[in-house]
């Protein structure tokens, strides 16, 4: 499973860094994103959600320091651009 | 190969348009557009390509600044008699570093091209010289506050299936940066394999507003073998 740690950034970045892993994947691949409680841990899971992806789980990850979540994606099946 | 941190920082928001993702990006990024023209019907979309991050602009003009090209976005009164070549290049730089801006004749050549010729006779004869070169390209024409823009990829209908005499109206600001911006967006569409008409499609601003139709061949138009007539 790859790892994406966008605890670093922040909005748009962290989407745009998470959506940018999930491209890289193939559909049923899963992606583990480390992030901050906050914004990023409510805005990236249902973004993806929307995006028509699969939030496999979010857990609290005190190990990797306070405030930290990981969250599970499954990569869906790409959508159709709507132009 | 993949975007670097700085380029992803700086089309971050572009990145997240439906569709365009990261391969869009790339491809964007490998297209060299010629862009004929550098007056008030090139400058928005000088900028809005720059702003886009195709890989270089290449633009193609011989005239100097006039009065009618303060009508556009980058000629100010202080500009006058200066080559529109040189200003089109300084705006391009300033807009976005990661596109390489270039008169015609350096480097590789073109990819794309964008027409933005004033002259209705110099766009239609551009846009014979882009099909000939089997370059997708698009053209924008302006007429009062309005004007059109024609897509035209490689394999589809050429312009002159498209074209319509008429609108001799002079190009008012309004229709330049409507016609400009359109023709470019139009653009980044084809090359980010984008396109809702793949095979080409012409869109008419009325009142402001594009109506789009899809584009074909007319019987008896030379493109029909491959060849602009």
């Amino acid at each position: 499973m790859s790892r994406l740690d966008i605890r670093p950034y922040s909005c748009p970045l962290t989407w745009v860094k998470t959506r940018i892993a999930l491209e890289r994947l193939a559909p049923g691949e899963r992606l583990e994103v480390l992030l901050p409680e906050g914004e990023p841990l409510e805005n990236v899971p249902r973004t993806a959600e929307e995006e028509g992806h699969l939030v496999v789980s979010r857990a609290p990850a005190a190990a990797e320091g306070p405030g930290c979540w990981t969250v599970v994606l499954e990569k869906g099946t790409p959508r159709d651009a709507a132009f | 190969m993949a975007l670097s941190e700085a380029e992803i920082a700086r089309y971050a928001r572009q990145l997240l348009l439906p569709g365009l993702g990261e391969m869009g990006q790339e491809r964007l990024r490998a297209a060299r557009v010629k862009v004929w023209g550098a007056g008030p019907l090139a400058g928005p979309a000088l900028l809005y390509l720059a702003e886009a991050g195709v890989g270089a602009v290449i633009v193609d003009d011989p005239g100097v600044v006039g009065p009618a090209d303060r009508a556009g976005w980058l000629h100010g009164p202080s500009d006058e008699g200066k080559p529109r070549l040189d200003l089109a290049l300084e705006a391009v730089d300033a807009a976005n570093h990661f596109v390489y801006a270039e008169p015609e004749g350096r480097g590789p050549g073109p990819t794309a091209a964008l027409i933005c010729l004033e002259s209705p006779e110099q766009a239609r004869a551009a846009a014979r010289i882009a099909f000939e070169a089997r370059l997708p390209h698009v053209v924008a024409e302006v007429d009062g506050e309005g004007g059109s823009v024609t897509v035209v990829p490689v394999g589809g209908p050429c312009f002159e299936c498209s074209y319509r005499p008429g609108g001799d109206r002079p190009g008012q600001a309004a229709g330049y940066a409507a016609a400009s911006s359109l023709a470019a967006l139009e653009l980044v569409l084809l090359l980010a394999c984008l396109t809702p008409e793949p095979r080409g499609r012409r869109l008419d601003l009325l009142r402001g507003h594009p109506a789009a139709r899809a584009t074909v061949r007319q019987p008896g138009c030379g493109c029909t073998v491959g060849r602009a007539p």
